[in-house]
């Protein structure tokens, strides 16, 4: 198979191409007729096509069943290791994403003022030609820094970053930052890996500190947590909410937010001062073990039960259990813990927690990168030299946050303040910022700077809502995308049914886009399943095999073993890491103070759950068919001694700004807190469904920023709550 | 015993028509808007709640209330009891029309009623609801012919008035059997709930309870239907014969009282009797307006011997007894309990009928009144003393 | 044909997180209306005070009963029961009396009071996916649950496995199976750390609630006959009695002179 293609066959794929442009047809028939030849369908156009779910990240293999060129049911794919055949509510209600009535079909062009939803429809050609003149624009005027390129961790990803790279922007913002930054960057600082592998079958005692994976449903592993509990393992669960994976625990403490770091650090002193680590692996494979023996002792019981409002024979008692079910005990990092500023340094100390009881290669394990897979790829030239400064501080103000990673929320107000310069635009693809930043109201200030906003989506969310040129995606259910790497597989996205409208890909369009802003050659496939085809190239395995198995194999890793071994400094597990130390970090975790709340303000919680995805699921009518009214929780006696009742409706106010909602009283939530689900309050009049429904969290959340992982913390935000 | 009477079947009060034909009007208006939009467009009826007002009043009181024709077929047809020959048409009139006022609800309520007819090609024998169904359509039509004398009489058709009294008998019989039947059946419609209706009215004797207080209702509403014609249409009251029939209210109260409370001893359920709130308060309203009450006032020799003591001792009889089909077959039934905290599909937990679900049973109602008046007026309903071909 | 020769339900209260993707699976497969379902949330939900909660929730949906008391009350008979087990609703033969809504324990058939004639109202309720397990899949509630807190096959091996789990775990389960014999026996059945009523479920003993019914059913046509008999001994006897009274009673006929006998 050539993986070079010759500059003569590239023009030729490109004039069809371009011929296939100016026709506005590209990749649907072919799609259909070759699932029908492979038996995927019938001559009626049914029959079952695997494919992969796009409604969270986890990606679960799916098999959708079509019929008659329709897409009527999906079940979960049993080869995929994250479904296992398995779909929670979100996965099933996948064909509601793609048949919902509210769906952008066509290219649009904003006509009004910004917000106002006034568009028109447009060809691709015209609106592709209006985005490739406004950045070639920006490019030429103030740089190609001052474009903004922000996208969602997905499968196109790479190709998102190849059109970035090629453009010659630096400033590359993705969601991390505001989900997992804390978790990422500790575990880079003591395993050298951004997130090692769980395995629950062997296990007999889990601490979650956060992480409510029975509401966050990652489908795989939250049956797993749920077979573990089902055996009898014992779970203790930290969380201010009784939510449903609380409630499934053996054990909840309902721990004041922003103090897990006190209770995981009284662990730690336990555990060490008791002697209750195991030594033999604490010796051979950790570093820096007596810097932390040093530190730790201040950390008490005692003195962590004043802070955490968990007794102190508690805390005591867990780090016993935890430590005596060794190694067959896991404290699970999660995704940011108590998302305080300090998370950081409880990250590290949960991450530390699991090297004490030496659960490597038991619990714990390496988790491969997506570079080692044995993937093929297009041929790219080399991107051109970047001299601008990142604007989102990476690496002069974030010396540890790794380049792929960035911290978003500072990019959005370094495009709001214009330090150290001003951008000028923003390409958003299958993200929606208006709501995911913290502080809506500085994202809708931040677009108010930018001379063009574009952003690629399937539906009219609230940042669609506020851009200039909105670019219909198809759907997941109608699209290709690279293949997807899952354990010893690469899974494929491929189309089930025909997209609606002019939906395409986002492979196509970042490649027509690329070439209309001159980077053609940056984009050397000739459609989606070419770009496939190359993938697979290495591996010797045909598209349409592919196309009907709905994954590869990969060649298999070395299964001899090897000592273990981390990608650290030191080359093991950092207990003391000398790269937090060289930055004038503390080498080993913390305690940092949080903020508390004023008299009369709550804590204001934000949490999952199980019947959306963050901020882009809301319209979804078979979801909030099923799903509970997105109120205010607040504790049932604060309520009363307020005066406030079920269903009254209150104003919510922070230093960010205010809400208007009404209450759910409920015993479920400690009584300094309240809680609001996320994703609601949308601004964007073209979701007829989630439009008016509850409020939004973002225009609350006050813009705080660990300073070591570039985390976000929402739930520092204070607020107040009174009857309206 | 000559008859003094001359019938001056006059309705007295035109503007009691006139209110009359309104309910009718707005009832029509009400059916036509549930026909168009469904059931729960007019009522509170739910998922939790799926029969109601309509089925309490119409079906389970409208039947009981017209219980009077077969007892009185029996008494004069069966037991020869001739005297009581001048209260026969008007209460066969009466539960005709009743019967008629039942199957009208029947076609609002139903889902289907254009399929009502189904149960008599599709029929599952171990239907409480299909033996109802089917008795009520055959007696409507033993009614019909028991009727019809009275309107060929008043075509002057008197040869076919004779055919068919020639042929009475087996009618008349046909008639108190699905009667007993039909009766009965609608306690035992609540047979197959029994973890749902209250102990203190749910037992497996239910039927036989049913008949037997069908029996006083019949009574009662025999008295009562000859006080309010006596009053509305200027005649006189037969209170000689009306005493008779009011002597055998109270031992017919005495055996229900008897075998309710025997029942609730040996199914263990007279702990209930006092403990259970609102379900303890309906429960002795009943027994005392419907069974003690009236079984005193009728002991009374001059109660039975006054026009104002009969009309009151029916009328509390059939408020006590209309009270006891509502409890069966409403008040006492408890729903599936609404623990469910998904904002729910299963609505309307508390039900309280709407107001277009009280007008369409006042509508149906005074059809029936008006149906009666219209009767009376052109129909020889109240006999005079001619006595007609005694039967076969 | 189906796998199993009676098809039947384990769901385990303690495993289901509430999350619904049997509800939206269940909506999608069975192309159910926005505003209707055929399978919900039931429960106390959230109990206790804080700290001290507990959540008891449980999805249900037709129990398909070995003596389905739906099937009794049916006046038309629109309820039948396949040898496998499900019970199914045909609306052809529905008259839309709504019986059976009374009729089940459960409260599970549920009607369209917001269709018209023209629309049709008609009674709905969970068919067990017959045009799933028909094929070998398993209905679509069970098929997609995370957590397995709906499981299905032979409902004796489910039985069995039901009181296994209880055995392991005796301080987690209430030691009851319900649906083993409540009203006969179900194939819904259902394990729980609350007492069953905290889940929604009634409290019900082995005879099918239609037992009762039925019985006094099956009198229904002897009673009316012998009853039409003893009427019409009664009737005929009571004339009978009044002929002779009304012979004794009439004035005495003038005795007739003896015919002359002729010579």
């Amino acid at each position: 198979m050539p993986s070079s293609i010759s500059r003569r066959d590239f023009l030729k794929i490109s004039g069809v191409a371009a011929g296939a442009l100016a026709l506005g047809k590209f990749l649907p028939p072919r799609a259909a007729e070759a699932a029908r030849l492979y038996g995927l369908l019938d001559a009626a156009s049914s029959g079952y096509i695997p494919s992969m779910c796009e409604m969270c990240v986890w990606r679960c293999g799916l098999l959708a069943k079509v019929e008659t060129g329709r897409v009527v049911k999906l079940e979960g794919n049993p080869d995929h290791p994250h479904s296992n055949g398995k779909l929670c509510p979100r996965g099933q209600s996948g064909l509601m994403n793609t048949y919902d009535p509210d769906r952008v079909l066509t290219p649009l062009v904003r006509v009004g003022k910004r917000g106002e939803g006034k568009f028109r429809k447009a060809s691709w050609d015209e609106a592709l030609g209006i985005v490739a003149d406004n950045m070639l624009s920006i490019k030429n005027k103030y740089g190609p820094e001052a474009m903004i390129f922000s996208t969602t961790h997905c499968l196109s990803q790479f190709q998102f970053e190849n059109l970035l790279n090629a453009y010659g922007s630096p400033n590359y913002g993705t969601q991390r930052s505001l989900c997992f930054n804390a978790m990422i960057v500790s575990n880079l600082m003591t395993y050298g890996m951004e997130e090692p592998n769980r395995d629950y079958s062997q296990l007999k005692y889990i601490i979650l500190t956060g992480r409510n994976l029975m509401e966050a449903i990652s489908t795989s592993e939250t049956s797993a947590l749920s077979k573990a509990i089902d055996r009898g393992v014992k779970v203790v669960a930290l969380d201010p909410r009784f939510t449903k994976t609380a409630a499934k625990a053996t054990e909840w403490l309902a721990i004041r937010p922003g103090t897990d770091l006190a209770f995981h650090l009284a662990l730690l002193n336990v555990i060490v001062s008791e002697h209750l680590y195991n030594a033999p692996f604490v010796s051979s494979y950790t570093d820096g073990f007596d810097k932390l023996a040093g530190s730790i002792s201040q950390y008490t019981p005692e003195w962590a039960a004043g802070i955490t409002e968990i007794p102190a024979d508690t805390i005591r008692r867990i780090a016993r259990e935890f430590a005596a079910a060794a190694p067959y005990a896991m404290a699970h990092n999660g995704w940011r813990t108590s998302n305080f500023v300090n998370s950081f340094q409880t990250e590290r100390a949960i991450a530390i927690l699991n090297a004490l009881v030496g659960n490597w290669n038991v619990a714990m394990f390496p988790a491969s990168g997506e570079e080692s897979s044995g993937l093929g790829a297009p041929p790219q030239p080399s991107y051109p030299r970047i001299s601008a400064q990142r604007l989102d501080g990476v690496p002069w103000k974030y010396p540890f946050v790794p380049l792929k990673i960035g911290v978003f929320q500072e990019l959005r107000d370094a495009a709001l303040s214009g330090m150290p310069y001003q951008a000028h635009g923003w390409f958003i693809s299958r993200q929606n910022p208006a709501m995911s930043l913290p502080d809506r109201g500085r994202t809708l200030q931040a677009f108010g700077k930018m001379d063009f906003i574009v952003t690629i989506d399937i539906l009219m969310n609230d940042t669609a809502w506020f851009s200039d040129v909105v670019l219909p995606e198809a759907s997941y259910l109608e699209r290709y995308d690279p293949l997807n790497i899952v354990g010893d597989k690469a899974f494929i996205r491929q189309p089930v049914i025909e997209p609606q409208g002019e939906g395409k890909s986002s492979l196509w369009i970042y490649k027509e886009l690329g070439k209309l802003l001159g980077l053609g050659d940056y984009f050397q496939y000739a459609d989606d399943e070419d770009y496939l085809k190359q993938q697979l190239a290495p591996l010797g395995v045909s598209l349409d095999d592919v196309r009907q198995k709905g994954y590869v194999d990969l060649p298999a890793e070395s299964t001899e073993f090897s000592e273990p071994t981390w990608s650290t400094p030191s080359g093991k597990i950092e207990i003391f890491s000398s790269t937090l130390a060289q930055g004038n970090f503390a080498g080993v975790p913390q305690w940092e103070e949080p903020p508390v709340p004023a008299a009369g303000q709550f804590y204001l919680l934000t949490g999952k759950v199980a019947q959306f995805t963050q901020f882009g699921t809301q319209n979804n009518q078979l979801l909030h068919k099923y799903s509970d009214d997105p109120r205010l929780w607040i504790n049932a006696a604060t309520a009363k001694s307020l005066g406030l009742a079920d269903n009254d409706p209150v104003e919510v106010t922070s230093d960010a700004g205010k809400v208007h909602i009404r209450l759910q009283v409920t015993q479920a939530i400690r009584p300094d807190c309240v809680y609001l689900t996320p994703g609601f309050g949308h601004l964007s009049r073209g979701l007829t469904t989630a439009y008016g429904l509850g409020a939004c969290d973002s225009d609350l959340h006050v813009t705080y920023t660990d300073p070591i992982s570039g985390g976000q913390a929402l739930s520092q935000t204070f607020v107040t709550v009174k009857k309206i | 015993m000559k008859m003094h009477l001359t019938i001056n079947p006059r309705l007295r009060l035109q503007p009691l028509v006139l209110v009359l034909l309104a309910f009718m009007g707005i009832a029509f208006v009400i059916a036509m808007v549930r026909y168009a939009s469904g059931i729960g467009a007019i009522s509170n009826l739910g998922n939790s709640y799926p029969w109601g007002l309509w089925i309490s009043f119409d079906l389970f009181t409208g039947v009981a209330i017209s219980s009077g024709g077969f007892l009185m077929a029996a008494t004069v047809y069966i037991f020869e009891l001739k005297q009581f020959k001048p209260l026969l048409r008007p209460s066969i009139l009466t539960a005709f029309l009743g019967y008629i006022m039942v199957v009208i609800a029947l076609l609002v309520d139903l889902g289907h009623p254009e399929r009502i007819w189904y149960m008599m090609i599709h029929m599952n024998p171990t239907s409480v609801l299909l033996e109802i169904g089917i008795c009520v359509m055959t007696y409507l039509a033993v009614l019909a012919i028991e009727f019809a004398p009275v309107v060929f009489e008043g075509l002057k058709w008197q040869k076919f008035a004779h055919i068919i009294h020639r042929f009475i008998m087996p009618f008349v019989i046909l008639g108190v059997v699905l009667s007993t039947l039909h009766q009965s059946s609608l306690g035992s419609l609540l047979l197959i709930q029994p973890a749902k209706l209250y102990p203190l009215w749910w037992t497996p004797i239910l039927p036989i309870l049913f008949f037997i207080s069908a029996l006083s209702i019949g009574l009662s509403m025999i008295l009562l239907e000859s006080s309010l014609s006596a009053l509305y249409f200027h005649r006189g009251l037969e209170t000689h014969l009306l005493e008779k029939l009011a002597r055998v209210i109270p031992i017919v109260l005495a055996v229900y009282a008897l075998v309710r409370f025997g029942q609730l001893a040996i199914a263990g359920d007279l702990q209930y009797l006092f403990i259970s709130g609102l379900m303890s308060f309906l429960f002795w309203t009943e027994i005392i307006i419907g069974v003690l009450t009236p079984m005193i006032l009728f002991s009374i020799k001059r109660v039975r011997q006054s026009r104002k003591g009969l009309l009151a001792g029916a009328v509390i009889v059939l408020f006590g007894m209309t009270l006891n089909r509502f409890n069966v077959s409403w008040f006492a039934v408890q729903h599936p309990d609404p623990i469910t905290y998904l904002p729910t599909f299963m609505s309307n937990v508390h039900y309280i009928p709407s107001l277009p679900e009280v007008f369409l049973s006042i509508g149906i109602f005074s059809a029936g009144i008006l149906a009666f008046g219209l009767a009376v007026k052109y129909l020889p309903v109240f006999e005079d003393e001619e006595p007609h071909n005694p039967p076969a | 044909m189906t796998k199993f020769t009676q098809n039947a339900f384990i769901f385990d209260a303690t495993r289901c997180i509430d999350c619904r993707a049997c509800m939206v699976a269940c909506s999608v497969e069975n192309n159910i209306a926005m505003d209707k379902t055929r399978i919900w949330v039931a429960g106390i939900g959230l109990k206790g005070e804080y700290p001290r909660l507990e959540r008891a929730s449980m999805v249900y949906h037709c129990m398909h009963c070995a003596a389905p008391d739906c099937l009794s009350a049916c006046p038309v008979g629109a309820y039948n029961k396949r040898d496998d087990g499900l019970v199914l609703y045909n609306a052809k033969k529905c008259i839309g009396c709504r019986y059976c809504m009374n009729a089940c324990p459960f409260g599970v058939p549920h009607f369209d009071f917001d269709k018209g004639l023209i629309e049709g109202a008609f009674i709905d309720k969970c068919t067990m996916c017959p045009q799933r397990i028909d094929i070998g899949l398993e209905p679509a509630c069970v098929a997609t649950c995370p957590t397995d807190a709906l499981v299905f096959g032979e409902r004796a091996d489910l039985v069995k496995e039901a009181h296994a789990r209880i055995q392991a775990h005796p301080d987690r389960y209430v030691d009851h199976v319900y649906g083993e014999t409540e009203n006969g026996g179900t194939s819904y059945l259902i394990l729980s750390h609350v007492p069953f009523t905290e889940l929604g479920l009634p409290a019900l003993g082995s005879l099918p609630v239609k037992d009762v019914s039925e019985k006094v059913m099956e009198f229904t046509i002897p009673f009316a006959l012998g009853w039409g008999a003893v009427l019409t001994a009664t009737a005929v006897g009571v004339h009978l009695v009044n002929q002779k009274k009304e012979a004794n009673a009439k004035p005495p006929v003038e005795a007739e002179e003896p015919a002359e006998v002729k010579k």
